[in-house]
């Protein structure tokens, strides 16, 4: 009787748990989902703003896919001293308040900072342009990306690198040959996820640029100066644009399963 | 020839301490030892996979301890094969084969020939070891590393890939070293086998003087010694009837008449070294005769007892005869058994000569 109990209570809790991370998603782009795909022809800054967001995701992605790889291959299979240390400063990004992360990003690459001054010497400004949107974007998703390919690699049994090895390849071509192909499928997921945490930033991105406005800016310019109606359509469309990266991440899941179990 | 010296190497928890062995250029070693007893992590070690933290590696004449896996001219194929999922069967015969020429040969000299286009993942376990087998081959490397290979192989299919295996160690010259568990297979193809344990080489030497003449009583029962006995042995002075000037001098010094008494039960022995005091009697099953009556032979050991056990394998059988309380196995066809009527309870005689005794 009391273990019946325990499971309707355990169902009931799951079921509002899931209605309650539902139920706004579902109502937004019920409420406004239509309105917001009919408004991309006619909203030339909702158009803009979108494709501001998906480039400097797709900009920003590409930066951490490249610095993050030999990372997550550098955490994932050496022992070395500070590992540890090296490991919690890349998670730190995911921990502290994303308007603190722009603030501190505001530091280092403000006007006045010695890298911000260095970034103008070479024409390139940071604060106030898409520049500033890929280095807030970076900086509050790359940990992502480390910690899920750090996990691709890691799934990579170590004796295949070993046979390759011992069949001729230096450590550079085994990497190429073997662990990165086995490795691939969870890093492209990683980079999804990159991708898609990138998108949905807003909070570092406010601090550093607020305009060229991203998509979620847009959202938060529309609702504090013209109120929610005119707020909705550009959120729907976010929302809708998030259900890009879960499809894509759902097919790769459920094939690399299936390729796991026939290995 | 694989050199190893003092070679101490940590895999996980695990450590491997102060190994030492040769293999001889051109001969076949094999590893044999309990699970657990660092076999893999010796050959991971040699093949450089595994750092070795002290010791001393030689292959051939190069001194390999600091040289990168693919330097070594080592080639390693594991038990579970770890063929590359993401290339197809050919892609992986051929992956780091020295020729194509050479990838077609040991594709087909394993038979694989059939499943070269196809992916690896459909592979059966035997099949993956075949192709694992073929395609370390193809490496042209003079130094093999092969751990436990034809584990996964049907009988047939097994004994076709060693005599191929053995072949091309015979054709080319290969140095190989080979982890198994299966001491027939040890005893059939090594020229050296190393006994491992607790990440410890126990004896190593030839693979006869190994089974016959076990370092410890530990290794002969991990061997398969059907009759291990704790007992005390002393030498027979040299005056006894056991013992006798020796045309050669040298003769006569090396071999000293042995007694060794086990409760009620004394065996006679030879020893080439002389035994005082607590020590083991090994007897191995094979070198023990069973009779109905009693033969006058020139076994030094007989005894009479009861068949208190048969245990029949198909065409082999262990028959256990209780004599002086303790039991003497005998390994017979079961033939012979169904000849001579051996079943539990008949009364029978077990001989076995002095030299069949083993002292350690």
């Amino acid at each position: 009787m009391q273990r019946a109990m325990a499971t309707v209570l355990a169902a009931l809790l799951a079921s509002l748990l899931l209605l309650f991370l539902a139920a706004p998603i579902v109502e937004l782009i019920a409420r406004a989902g239509g309105t917001g795909i009919a408004r991309l022809g006619s909203d030339k800054e909702l158009r803009a703003a979108l494709t501001m967001t998906t480039l400097c995701a797709l900009v920003a992605t590409a930066l951490g896919v490249l610095g993050g790889t030999p990372l997550a291959w550098l955490l994932s299979r050496r022992r070395f001293r500070g590992r540890a240390i090296l490991s919690a400063v890349l998670d730190l990004p995911l921990l502290i308040p994303h308007p603190v992360a722009g603030i501190a990003l505001l530091l280092v690459f403000g006007r006045d900072s010695a890298a911000g001054q260095a970034a103008i010497a070479f024409g390139l400004r940071v604060v106030g342009t898409p520049v500033g949107i890929v280095l807030a974007m970076l900086f509050v998703s790359a940990s992502l990306f480390i910690s899920g390919a750090r996990e691709a690699f890691a799934r990579v049994d170590r004796r295949y690198e070993a046979v390759a090895r011992t069949l001729g390849d230096s450590a550079w071509r085994a990497f190429r040959r073997v662990t990165l192909p086995l490795a691939a499928r969870g890093i492209l997921a990683s980079a999804i996820v990159m991708w898609a945490r990138a998108v949905s930033e807003f909070g570092a991105i406010v601090i550093l640029t607020y305009n060229p406005k991203t998509a979620s800016v847009l959202s938060y310019d529309r609702f504090t100066a013209f109120g929610l109606p005119d707020a909705l359509p550009v959120a729907a469309v976010l929302a809708l644009l998030a259900l890009i990266p879960l499809t894509l991440l759902r097919a790769l899941r459920v094939d690399g399963a299936a390729a796991v179990e026939r290995a | 020839m694989i050199d190893v010296t003092g070679l101490s190497a940590r895999a996980g928890d695990f450590w491997l301490r102060d190994v030492t062995f040769t293999v001889p250029a051109s001969a076949y070693g094999v590893v044999i030892g309990p699970a657990g007893s660092g076999k893999t992590t010796l050959l991971e070690t040699i093949a450089g996979i595994v750092p070795a933290h002290t010791g001393r590696l030689r292959l051939g004449s190069r001194d390999a301890g600091d040289l990168p896996p693919e330097a070594r001219q080592v080639a390693l194929a594991y038990q579970h094969a770890f063929l590359f999922p993401h290339l197809t069967v050919r892609e992986n015969v051929s992956y780091g084969a020295a020729s194509g020429a050479e990838a077609d040969e040991m594709a087909r000299r394993f038979d694989v020939v059939d499943l070269l286009d196809r992916s690896v993942r459909g592979l059966s376990g035997g099949e993956r070891q075949l192709v694992s087998i073929a395609r370390t081959l193809a490496r042209g490397a003079p130094y093999l590393l092969l751990d436990e290979p034809f584990s996964a192989l049907d009988p047939r299919r097994r004994a076709r890939t060693r005599r191929e295996v053995r072949a091309l160690h015979k054709e080319r010259g290969l140095t190989v070293l080979q982890v198994t568990h299966d001491f027939t297979e040890a005893g059939m193809l090594g020229d050296v086998a190393i006994l491992l344990d607790g990440g410890r080489v126990l004896q190593y030497g030839p693979p006869e003087e190994v089974f016959r003449k076990p370092a410890s009583p530990y290794i002969a029962e991990f061997l398969g010694a059907e009759n291990v006995y704790a007992g005390i042995a002393h030498v027979v002075q040299d005056r006894a009837p056991d013992w006798a000037e020796g045309t050669s001098g040298e003769l006569s010094r090396a071999h000293h008449a042995v007694e060794f008494r086990s409760g009620s039960m004394t065996i006679y022995a030879v020893s080439e070294v002389i035994l005082e005091g607590p020590t083991y009697a090994v007897v191995r099953g094979e070198d023990v005769v069973l009779s109905l009556v009693p033969h006058t032979t020139s076994a030094r050991n007989t005894y009479e007892g009861v068949i208190s056990e048969v245990v029949t394998t198909g065409a082999l059988s262990r028959v256990t005869l209780t004599a002086h309380d303790l039991p003497i196995v005998a390994s017979l066809t079961t033939r012979s058994v169904q000849e001579l009527g051996l079943t539990v309870g008949v009364r029978a005689h077990a001989s076995f000569k002095a030299l069949a005794v083993h002292l350690c």
